[in-house]
């Protein structure tokens, strides 16, 4: 017996096997490619097949349930292929400095190619778009509010007004990342407690969301900026 | 008028297709070839995403399926430079 939520609709229901069953192809197809093949590099790739599986059978739920779910995969199953990319070039890395016939230089950037961006409107309008950009994200809150703030903060931050910040600031972006994750969770918890403040507790949320995105963003731009404007 | 259900079915089916391609597919042992089919099974799940109304679910897809080609062509062109057998 399948119990469905009156508030599902008819067309939903009716595409839930089929969708399931196509998760299940789809990442028995991927699963079998990575047991076959024996390059890293490969297997990589393929682990992107396995995440439209989860995704495919997620989604058949159908429901706003479905798409939270969703979102933390997506940046989970990022997350994953950026370690596991970093790893596999450290190791190949490690075996070529053990091999003495070999001489390769040694930095790692995000971007492999010379990448400078030197255009008059990088020094020239960046503190108004980004001022505008967070204001915009600021007044958003939550998750989209957050990415269009971060992208105001990259913004800044590859631009020239904001060269040589401290180590201090690097790690004061990840503290403000951990004391939003709190207003998060404080958040969601008084939502189950005391059902009657849910407007605080949704701001909360909200807020807290809004700040970790950004600061997040911040980073990824405080990372690029080391790489940007190098010739 | 089209039917939501003809995008769901293409959706799957481009899906199902696309990761066939990728796994077994003509011309994968070029890892490159390989990257550019796993856009065909994205597209499909897209499509599958559009026909649940999942419009976040949707932009975030997009936006780390675009993220993650650009990190394993990096970790590709960085492979290659170390001069690594692919």
């Amino acid at each position: 017996m399948i119990l469905v939520p009156s508030h599902v609709p008819e067309v939903f229901v009716s595409m839930y096997l089929p969708a399931i069953y196509a998760g299940l192809i789809v990442g028995f197809i991927g699963s079998m490619a990575i047991a076959m093949r024996k390059k890293e590099i490969h297997i990589l790739i393929l682990t992107d097949i396995i995440g439209f599986a989860m995704m495919l059978i997620v989604s058949a739920v159908g429901t706003d349930l479905a798409e939270s779910l969703i979102l933390p995969g997506l940046v989970v199953e990022l997350a994953e292929i950026m370690a596991i990319s970093e790893i596999l070039l450290s190791r190949e890395m490690h075996k070529i400095e053990n091999n003495p016939k070999v001489n390769v230089d040694k930095r790692i950037s995000l971007f492999s190619l010379p990448y400078n961006l030197d255009m008059e409107v990088m020094t020239t309008a960046p503190n108004f778009i980004a001022l505008v950009l967070i204001a915009y994200g600021l007044f958003l809150t939550g998750f989209t509010g957050g990415a269009v703030a971060g992208c105001g903060v990259v913004l800044y931050l590859v631009s020239r007004k904001a060269r040589g910040l401290a180590i201090f600031t690097f790690e004061g972006l990840s503290g403000v990342s951990g004391i939003a994750w709190c207003f998060w969770i404080v958040g969601f918890a008084l939502f189950f407690l005391l059902p009657e403040y849910w407007l605080v507790s949704l701001l909360l949320a909200a807020c807290g969301l809004l700040l970790k995105v950004a600061s997040k963003i911040g980073l990824v731009g405080v990372l690029m900026r080391e790489d940007m404007n190098k010739e | 008028m089209i039917d939501v259900q003809l995008f769901f079915y293409f959706g799957i089916f481009l899906s199902i297709v696309g990761s066939v391609a990728t796994a077994w597919g003509p011309g994968v042992k070029d890892p490159v070839i390989r990257i550019f089919n796993t856009e065909v099974a994205s597209i499909g799940v897209c499509l599958v995403l559009l026909c649940y109304n999942h419009v976040l679910a949707l932009l975030t897809l997009l936006a780390t399926s675009v993220i993650m080609t650009l990190i394993l062509f990096r970790t590709l062109i960085r492979l290659e430079e170390m001069g690594v057998d692919l």
